[in-house]
């Protein structure tokens, strides 16, 4: 009895261990995790967009080399890094409408890329509802990237080394559209900048000037409300009273199909925005005077404008001037010149 | 220890057991029909109101299928995409014969339209993915009239829609009346087109070419696709009767 139990245990072990074997045979890689660190002060974001999709060197590596191919578009001349340049903050710098494949033009700015983890909803009028579906848009639109998804996986396919990568991201090196997207989204939801001279100032290890201070000062009364800290941002769409432009943009409507929210934009994060501009949705404004300046002569009467914006915000030339110094302490020079997110 | 290893096999074989008795599975054939009559694509058709069409492209999701029974029923989490130019059939488990029907939900769960990247049927490359407001199409109907005021004549009826007012996924209840239809264990169900035009608010191709967005037209179109379902009455039933 003993002996076949001792066989039988054997004959068990051996499967097991047999197993085990072509469990990790058919694993075979170990992609190295990358934690996501929450800066100190930054809240805990609503969603966890790494829950369904660990965060790999591997994986983040293969994000970030789709992210700066032009390969991917139509006419091989556009990658996404094109209308989102790290010197700018992954905005594109000095340009009111990204240029698109053909010499086409897209009907809005590009955001900056920043914080992107902190988002629920992304793009001018949010609709795009979860970080990995993002790059469908741009890769698809025709005045973008205007490439068909089942081109761009062929296209990928067709190059053994995004075959090594995504089998060193995923175990095997099948190319698929999920893997893709997670894969961009790795790339994109690690853009964290955190280390702007107010963040070195919020940390101690910094002091804001007095012009600086006084515009912080104006900055919480007036702006705070939206732009809130520390991500500068609430991430709500708001209408802040521009009127409609000539590609009739109405914003958050075309998502909602709700007439109130006409003209409703996601409020944009401040981090960086001395190097974003042209600015507003259709990049309108060309510099962070005629910014401030729009509020200060807001009609606060203006039906649809946002509640917020009710009350009347009143500054001085010099209080002005404070107040864009304050601003200009958000750039966060390391997160523009960080190697890890350049090509 | 001798005893702990009977045990632990008495109850390996007892699970192998219960494995055994597996529920009898149905073969459940979608088909779409116009008027009765089988294959729609790329022929011309005429809706009760007299407007000609021709349809290029039709397909839609479906989800949570299953046979209703009073017994507990196996939960299938699977969506398919059903598309009229394949063949679609599917396997659903038929936990008791006495089943009052068969059900399902055309479209699929608010949650599965914001979870991110998925593959398989939900595989944006299915082309039934909204990229500029995401959400899944729940059921598309692609093709052409003289009737459409629209660019090139052409009916784009792309439904969707998973948030608030504007859900558009439906559930669907067949009532099984005849038990025999299951005893060959088939069953098609038919997608008829010409009821997508006329149920509660009459759809007008010349009124609406396009639905291509979240709101009130979509609502009803999914209205009147859910209404378009009905059991196909197979004919060995009909000579036994």
């Amino acid at each position: 009895m003993t002996v076949k139990i001792k066989i039988l245990s054997s004959i068990f072990l051996f499967f097991a261990a047999a197993l085990l074997l072509i469990s990790a045979a058919k694993k075979g890689y170990a992609p190295t995790p990358l934690s996501f660190k929450i800066p100190a002060g930054f809240p805990t974001p609503a969603i966890n967009i790494f829950t369904n999709n660990k965060l790999t060197v591997e994986g983040f590596a293969l994000g970030k080399k789709m992210f700066y191919d032009a390969r991917l578009s139509k006419d091989g001349e556009v990658s996404c890094a094109s209308c989102h340049q790290q010197f700018a903050s992954f905005a594109t710098y000095d340009h009111d409408l990204s240029h698109g494949v053909n010499n086409s033009f897209s009907n809005r700015n590009a955001p900056a890329l920043v914080n992107l983890a902190w988002m629920k909803e992304w793009h001018w009028d949010g609709g795009i509802n979860h970080l990995e579906m993002q790059p469908l848009a741009p890769l698809s639109a025709a005045n973008e990237m205007g490439e068909k998804l089942d081109t761009v996986l062929l296209k990928l396919k067709g190059d053994t080394a995004y075959a090594r990568m995504y089998k060193a991201a995923f175990g095997d090196a099948r190319i698929t559209t999920e893997r893709m997207l997670k894969a961009f989204a790795q790339f994109t939801g690690s853009l964290v900048s955190d280390n702007s001279k107010y963040d070195k100032v919020k940390r101690g290890e910094a002091g804001f000037i007095l012009p600086e201070q006084k515009g912080y000062e104006i900055f919480k009364v007036n702006c705070n409300g939206c732009h809130k800290e520390p991500l500068f941002t609430d991430n709500s769409f708001r209408n802040n009273g521009i009127t409609l432009n000539r590609f009739a943009d109405v914003g958050r409507q075309a998502i909602t199909q709700n007439k109130k929210d006409s003209l409703k934009f996601k409020v944009p994060t401040l981090r960086n925005v001395a190097l974003t501009l042209p600015y507003m949705h259709d990049g309108r404004m060309n510099n962070l005077d005629n910014v401030i300046s729009h509020y200060t002569r807001l009609d606060t009467t203006l039906t649809n404008l946002d509640p917020l914006l009710r009350k009347k915000i009143v500054l001085t030339d010099k209080e002005k001037k404070q107040l864009v110094l304050f601003l200009y302490t958000l750039t966060d020079t390391s997160f523009t010149k960080n190697k890890r997110f350049a090509p | 220890m001798n005893k702990v290893i009977i045990i632990l096999f008495c109850c390996l074989a007892a699970n192998c057991c219960t494995a055994q008795k597996k529920q009898e599975s149905v073969a459940v054939t979608f088909e779409f029909v116009c008027k009765g009559d089988s294959n729609v694509l790329n022929k011309s058709l005429k809706t009760s109101f007299g407007e000609s069409y021709t349809i290029t492209k039709l397909k839609y999701y479906i989800s949570h299928v299953k046979f209703v029974s009073n017994l507990k029923e196996r939960k299938d989490t699977a969506v398919y995409l059903i598309d009229a130019s394949k063949t679609n059939r599917i396997n659903v488990s038929l936990p008791d014969e006495n089943t009052s029907g068969f059900s399902f939900l055309l479209g699929i769960d608010s949650s599965l339209n914001c979870s991110g990247a998925q593959s398989g049927s939900l595989d944006p490359l299915n082309d039934m993915f909204w990229t500029w407001n995401n959400g899944y199409i729940v059921f598309k109907l692609e093709g052409t009239s003289a009737s459409s005021t629209a660019d090139m004549q052409r009916i784009e009826h792309h439904i969707g829609g998973y948030k608030g007012d504007n859900k558009t996924m439906r559930e669907v209840f067949l009532p099984i009346n005849n038990k025999l239809l299951l005893n060959k264990k088939r069953l098609t169900i038919q997608l008829d087109i010409d009821k997508y035009w006329q149920h509660t608010n009459n759809i007008l191709i010349r009124e609406n070419p396009l639905i291509t967005g979240p709101g009130p037209a979509a609502r009803n179109a999914a209205d009147h696709a859910a209404a378009s379902f009905s059991i196909k009455e197979a004919k060995y039933i009909d000579r036994k009767n």
